[in-house]
């Protein structure tokens, strides 16, 4: 036990101190993005590609590890690896070997180098229609790196693991996360669904990141039954799911904003029927079992001819 | 030639150089790369290490439940009682070019996928995918009512069944890209789905009283889609096709004295062509997209007297553009703009039909209404560098919505709102929000469809006047490397001020807070918390006023802990506990009644898991998950304790769960 204090004690002096500085680590962002351009401008590569590269940093099973995915990848002339190899993202070597006193492009949550800088590493190659509406997206306003979810060094992006989605998003998107575990709430817990089942991370060109033209629409993809057209439509219903329903997770039954009937009575309030007072649920008609369900039961639309009122 | 060298090389790093601390940010994209001096043809990357062949892991799971209910299938994930059973792999093969990919996580069991991945770099993939998910809304949902292909038959004899659907998706796709052959930056894809849903939910029917049942559910729908992508140096465009057709299995509905007495869903399709495209000019990046649709609809109708036809011909046409800009005028400032129109025009045929009133015809005739709605919205937004470190974000939305039949034609939705994010102080990171946006439209009214039907008063809330304020914080503090603080907490308040009937106003507020410790190299902790609160007021009118207030409460706390380092590094030790308490709590003025009811659940979920290296290629997993799961609604009575209606029955939730998982898993090295 003394023995597992000691070594704790001693792994909190050792991380608790600062790590060692890099010569560049007292540039600011601005500083360092500036000396990147210019090294970049510069175009001083290095003469044997990833063997210069290698000889220093070999030993790091993370730089290693490029090789076990597809940027590293020697076979597909798309690769970096078939190219320029470390160069190809991390910049000009320049004389960043010869003392390591020159920075060379890095990523992640260390590198001060700003997001939109970052990116257009990766976005010198991946521009495809996932990314068609990136510049316009919240995650580009809010100055988010592709490195903050990818991961290049690795056999396998995590975030590209059905898996590890939903861990990834909410590892920022707190909120989201609890609302998970709400009384009603879509099967994530378990990922059976994922955030992207609904939101495109690049960016969409529709509200909120959603991945069909609107929401109604990203809602049908799953939800189809309540796509219509319907004889008899209910206005708020065709106009949007989320006037009811709040997609995340509800602290009522089926993911409703309120529960029924008091939803209902939002907004039907004809005299002596919908604006009935309930002062306890449960105890009659209108208030027990499904509430105002129990007679409008269609309340996504009906097609009986004498649905009007949705009890068919 | 030296000399000269380094002049050109001069002119080019100012030239980057200005327009780095102008209008472009540093572009470090590969085709922008300065490859004078680069020389590939040297590189014989010695050092560089070849992966071919197989990798990943593949392994199975089984185990053993213990459940009251079968509702835990919902909190763990796997099965309801008994022993379960499951494949799982990862697994990669890689050899010149070639590629395969095979995931399977629980396959076999009530939830679990498998997703397989071939083909060659830059040429083709093929990708094949199975998935069930299953869910359960009740269990012993109590019903007199037997189904039997389109008759509900009463019965002495009470059934109990548990109202859960699964879902069994399977997709086939398929990508070829062309580029390789023609030169150009093209390709194409296309993809097939299908999914069946069956099982049984809660329904209602009228006869003439209502009575609830479970109503089975038999369902496909299929969805495929195609598309060429076409691309340039500067320029990206796509044009896809969408469609979507979905069918019910099962009929409408009849009891065996009241035929057709519930109308079953109607199949239904959806079309959608669609073009996109991106244009990037210098520092600006323009997209925009096209999207026409159709959805269709052509069901049997119920044959009763006042029904004119046949069947219906439901057709709505959907169109909808968007046209977006954003450029950086200047290292500091950025400014963004974009403009969506979007338009559903419902042509569907119209007839009048009988309607019934309590069951017994009253000669009333109703005709549909093909209820059109067009949408514009158009936002604004710049993002402005104040200093090293700090951002000032700032935008305008506006939204209007034209919609017929509705009791308001028009409304319209405006609001600002900005950001403030700081990075200059070290360890911390702070986001600051806020927002104000007010809605307001044509003149309210209760249409010559609607006026015998609504209180004059009532201004129903997504149409009503409101005025929403919202304010948003949060801080990210890393005081040491090991230890890393999240706190978020939000503010918004909807005030519908116009409103006399109907939802008068809204809260929301709440915070999360989430801390992480990496204590030592094999000792990770973590624990957050969260809170929220829903505070809505509404009033309805019954001869007098009434008021509602509803309070609904949410906190979620978790703890977990994960120990790597015992057993020279091969045992790892890992628990997560977790608990959740949603709540809503109803007042109701005047009440001669105490209370509302309960309406809340809670859960405590406990995992422990223990896992061993055998060898560097084996490890076995053993897993204890145990959950308690409380909900109760005091709308949910027993079946015949109103006059008038028959329910399912108390279909609350009380239960202890506990699952025993152990898996092996084998590395392919």
């Amino acid at each position: 036990m003394a023995k597992l204090m000691a070594t704790i004690l001693l792994t909190l002096l050792i991380t608790a101190l600062p790590a060692q500085a890099t010569p560049w680590s007292s540039l600011d962002s601005q500083q360092l993005e500036q000396k990147l351009t210019e090294k970049f401008a510069e175009g001083k590569y290095s003469p044997k590609g990833a063997d210069s590269c290698l000889m220093c940093h070999k030993k790091s099973p993370k730089v290693m590890a490029i090789f076990d995915g597809v940027h590293g990848d020697m076979s597909s002339s798309k690769s970096p690896m078939a190219g320029m190899q470390c160069e190809a993202c991390h910049g000009p070597q320049g004389k960043h070997n010869r003392g390591g006193k020159e920075p060379m492009i890095s990523f992640g949550a260390d590198s001060k180098l700003p997001a939109e800088s970052q990116n257009s590493v990766c976005q010198g190659c991946h521009n495809d229609p996932k990314q068609m509406a990136w510049h316009n997206s919240t995650h580009n306003l809010e100055e988010v790196a592709c490195a903050d979810c990818h991961q290049i060094h690795a056999a396998k992006d995590p975030v590209l693991d059905r898996l590890m989605v939903n861990d990834t998003c909410t590892s920022c998107h707190t909120r989201a996360k609890a609302d998970m575990n709400k009384r009603s709430s879509h099967p994530m817990k378990w990922d059976q669904m994922t955030c992207i089942d609904c939101h495109s991370p690049h960016g969409s060109m529709t509200e909120s990141a959603l991945i069909k033209p609107s929401l109604n629409e990203t809602c049908a993809e799953c939800h189809a039954d309540k796509r219509g057209p319907f004889l008899w439509e209910h206005a708020p219903v065709m106009e949007d799911c989320s006037n009811c329903h709040t997609a995340h997770g509800s602290v009522n039954e089926a993911l409703l904003k309120t529960r029924v009937p008091q939803l209902c009575q939002q907004c039907h309030a004809d005299d002596g029927h919908a604006s009935r007072v309930a002062t306890q649920a449960g105890q009659d008609a209108f208030s027990a079992g499904k509430s105002c369900l129990n007679c409008h039961s269609k309340v996504h639309g009906s097609n009986h001819p004498a649905g009007s009122n949705f009890a068919r | 030639m030296r000399s000269t060298k380094l002049f050109s090389l001069n002119l080019i790093t100012l030239a980057l150089f200005g327009t780095a601390t102008g209008a472009m940010a540093a572009d470090f994209g590969v085709q922008r790369a300065n490859t004078e001096s680069l020389k590939t043809a040297n590189y014989q990357c010695k050092r560089c290490v070849i992966t071919d062949g197989y990798s990943g892991t593949v392994g199975a799971s089984v185990g053993v439940i213990d459940a009251d209910d079968d509702h835990a299938i919902n909190q763990l994930g796997t099965g309801t009682d008994g022993a379960i059973a499951g494949v799982n792999a990862d697994m990669a093969y890689q050899q010149s070019g070639y590629r395969a990919k095979v995931q399977a996580h629980q396959l076999g069991m009530d939830n679990g996928f498998i997703n397989i991945e071939a083909g060659k770099s830059e040429l083709y993939q093929l990708d094949m995918d199975f998935q069930t998910i299953t869910t359960n809304q009740y269990s012993n949902a109590q019903t007199n009512l037997w189904h039997n292909n389109g008759m509900l038959t009463p019965s002495e004899h009470t059934r109990e069944l548990n109202l859960d659907l699964q879902r069994q998706r399977g997709g086939i796709g398929f990508e070829y890209d062309f580029s390789a052959l023609t030169e150009l930056g093209l390709s194409s894809y296309a993809r097939f789905d299908r999914e069946d849903k069956t099982g049984h939910r809660s329904a209602s029917l009228m006869s003439p009283s209502p009575v609830n049942f479970a109503e089975p559910v038999d369902e496909t729908t299929d969805k495929f889609s195609a598309g060429i992508v076409l691309d340039g140096d500067n320029w990206l465009s796509e044009l896809s096709y969408h469609g979507s057709r979905y069918e019910n299995n099962i009929s409408d509905l009849s009891l065996p004295y009241s035929y057709d007495v519930y109308s079953a869903t109607p199949d239904n399709q959806a079309h959608q062509v669609s073009l996109s495209g991106q244009y990037r000019l210098a520092s600006s990046v323009f997209s925009g997209r096209v999207v026409s649709g159709r959805m269709i609809q052509d069901q049997e109708l119920v044959q009763m007297s006042g029904n004119p036809i046949q069947n219906w011909d439901g057709q709505v046409d959907t169109f909808s553009s968007n046209l977006a800009a954003s450029t950086r005028v200047s290292s500091r400032l950025r400014l963004g703009a974009s403009y969506d129109y979007n338009k559903r025009d419902n042509r569907s045929s119209v007839f009048d039909f009988a309607q019934y009133e309590y069951d017994s015809m009253s000669g009333a005739f109703k005709q549909n209404t093909p209820m059109d709605i067009e949408r514009q919205t158009f936002k604004a937004n710049a993002s402005y560098r104040l200093a090293s470190g700090y951002r000032l974000q700032a935008g305008y939305d506006y939204k209007q919505v034209e919609r017929s039949y509705g009791e308001r034609e028009e409304t319209q939705d405006s609001e600002v709102w900005s950001k403030l994010n700081i990075r200059a102080i070290d360890k911390l990171t702070l986001d600051f929000g806020l927002s104000y946006g007010e809605r307001g439209g044509s003149d309210y009214q209760a249409n010559e469809l609607t006026s015998d039907e609504t209180d004059s008063l009532m201004r129903k809330y997504h149409l009503a006047d409101r005025n929403r304020t919202e304010v948003n914080a949060r801080a990210s503090y890393t005081p040491l490397e090991w230890l890393t603080v999240d706190v978020s907490t939000y503010y918004a308040n909807d005030d519908y001020d116009a409103t006399e009937i109907g939802l008068t106003q809204a809260k929301d507020y709440g915070y999360d807070a989430n801390i992480h410790l990496q204590v030592s190299k094999p000792l990770s902790v973590y624990a957050f918390a969260g809170q929220q609160w829903i505070d809505s007021d509404q009033s309805g009118d019954q001869s007098a006023i009434w008021h509602t207030e509803i309070r609904d409460q949410f906190i979620n706390l978790g703890l977990g802990a994960t120990y790597s380092g015992l057993m020279e590094d091969r045992l790892t030790l890992g628990m997560d506990y977790l608990f959740a308490n949603s709540e809503s709590n109803t007042g109701v003025s005047p009440s001669n009644e105490a209370s509302y009811g309960a309406y809340y659940s809670y859960s405590h979920s406990m995992s422990l898991y223990g896992q061993y290296m055998i060898s560097p290629q084996m490890a076995l997993k053993l897993a204890y998950q145990y959950e308690r799961y409380f909900d109760t609604d005091s709308a949910m009575v027993t079946a015949d304790s109103n006059s008038g209606l028959i329910t399912l029955g108390e279909i609350n939730h009380n239960y202890n769960a506990h699952q025993l998982m152990l898996t092996f898993s084998y590395k392919l090295l």
